[in-house]
């Protein structure tokens, strides 16, 4: 211990300010599967979905990843294999609570219905949007100035706009969020 | 704090902060945070309103017009940096850097525990109890935690045991994963 206690004394960080020549902030860049730091994706459970991420989006970083890690590699290999066996035994450390793997809601598509209101009036219920990442609350806005309508946001993933609306909203849609595609958007009939 | 925070639900309201609040929060900034004095101006723009995001548990956020999360505080106790903030700014906390070993756990939240913060691969800033850290780890530039020092440094490497530093706020837990607020 004496002379972890002596490497920590010698070794204290001293705060000294902005670093001379660092113009900040600092951008950095973050993993879009996981959120963090490039450098911790190795931290994350899915790790290979980082890789592949990183492989697509930041082909540069990739490539330096692969070089270090083929440098360091061995040297982690040995590391591995002198405890694998024990961390089989034993639980994996650092890793019991460790980050549930986001559950990534995958577009679902989006499903519309309409429903009748009273005998001539129809309403429009559109359901999905919310897994496109669409705030549904600016979506209702949208649809209710674009229709000169009323629209509101009716459950945890469900829009209801008055006035049947499902043939515009084909075209709306895609063109207001590109990540709509209009194959995505199922016209489901008369009501729920 | 922030391990079990789901923002859609422990949201409660949002509003803009009187100039008056404002000006006392920018105050605390540069009491608590000297070196950011140069950069106040770019982290809190003057003329631009603050948002307070409260929240459950006596929580509220600070964030700026357009939305961004940048300060959080505990009832009306110390201003913590959100890591989004820290990381573009590293210099504005005393550094603790932990061990390889200790990152998968700070990761999953846990507190930072003396031997990991003073075995040969970490090192530290000295600091005096509770003070509000920034939790960087051996061979990355980053920083994986913002945390509160339970234990002065001295303390730390004499007792060598026990909880050193209370992890607040880590990479991927319910702040960091929060989006911007309107």
């Amino acid at each position: 211990m004496a002379t972890a206690d002596g490497g920590a004394e010698r070794a204290f960080l001293v705060n000294e300010g902005p670093k001379k020549g660092v113009s900040y902030p600092i951008k950095l860049a973050y993993c879009g599967e996981c959120t963090m730091p490039i450098e911790y994706c190795e931290y994350y459970v899915n790790y290979e979905k980082c890789k592949e991420w990183l492989q697509k989006n930041l082909p540069r970083e990739f490539e330096k990843l692969s070089v270090t890690k083929e440098g360091e590699g061995d040297v982690e290999k040995k590391d591995d294999g002198g405890s694998g066996e024990e961390k089989k035994k034993r639980q994996t450390r650092g890793g019991k609570g460790l980050m549930k793997a986001k559950k990534k809601v995958e577009p679902q598509g989006i499903r519309m219905w309409t429903a009748s209101r009273g005998k001539k009036k129809k309403v429009t219920i559109v359901v999905g949007l919310a897994s496109y990442e669409i705030d549904l609350k600016d979506a209702s806005k949208f649809f209710a100035s674009k229709f000169s309508c009323g629209s509101s946001v009716s459950g945890d993933d469900e829009i209801v706009i008055q006035g049947d609306v499902k043939d515009d909203l084909f075209d709306y849609l895609p063109e207001k969020w590109s990540q709509i595609e209009e194959d995505d958007i199922e016209d489901m009939g008369e009501k729920k | 704090m922030f391990k079990k925070f789901i923002p859609k639900e422990m949201v409660t309201n949002i509003n803009n902060a009187k100039s008056s609040v404002q000006k006392g929060i920018r105050h605390q900034v540069l009491d608590q945070m000297p070196f950011a004095e140069d950069y106040i101006d770019q982290i809190l723009p003057k003329k631009e309103a603050l948002k307070i995001v409260k929240c459950q548990d006596h929580i509220e956020i600070l964030a700026a017009q357009n939305g961004e999360l940048l300060f959080f505080r505990h009832r009306d106790g110390d201003l913590y940096p959100t890591l989004k903030l820290l990381h573009k700014y590293p210099f504005i906390l005393p550094h603790m850097q932990v061990d390889k070993g200790a990152i998968g756990f700070v990761l999953s939240g846990a507190n930072i525990m003396c031997p990991g913060l003073t075995s040969p691969g970490a090192r530290m800033t000295r600091v005096d109890k509770d003070t509000v850290v920034a939790i960087m780890a051996e061979g990355k530039d980053t920083a994986i935690a913002i945390g509160l020092t339970k234990l002065s440094t001295d303390d730390i490497i004499s007792k060598n045991k026990g909880v050193g530093v209370e992890n607040i706020h880590f990479l991927n837990d319910g702040l960091w994963q929060m989006k911007a607020v309107k």
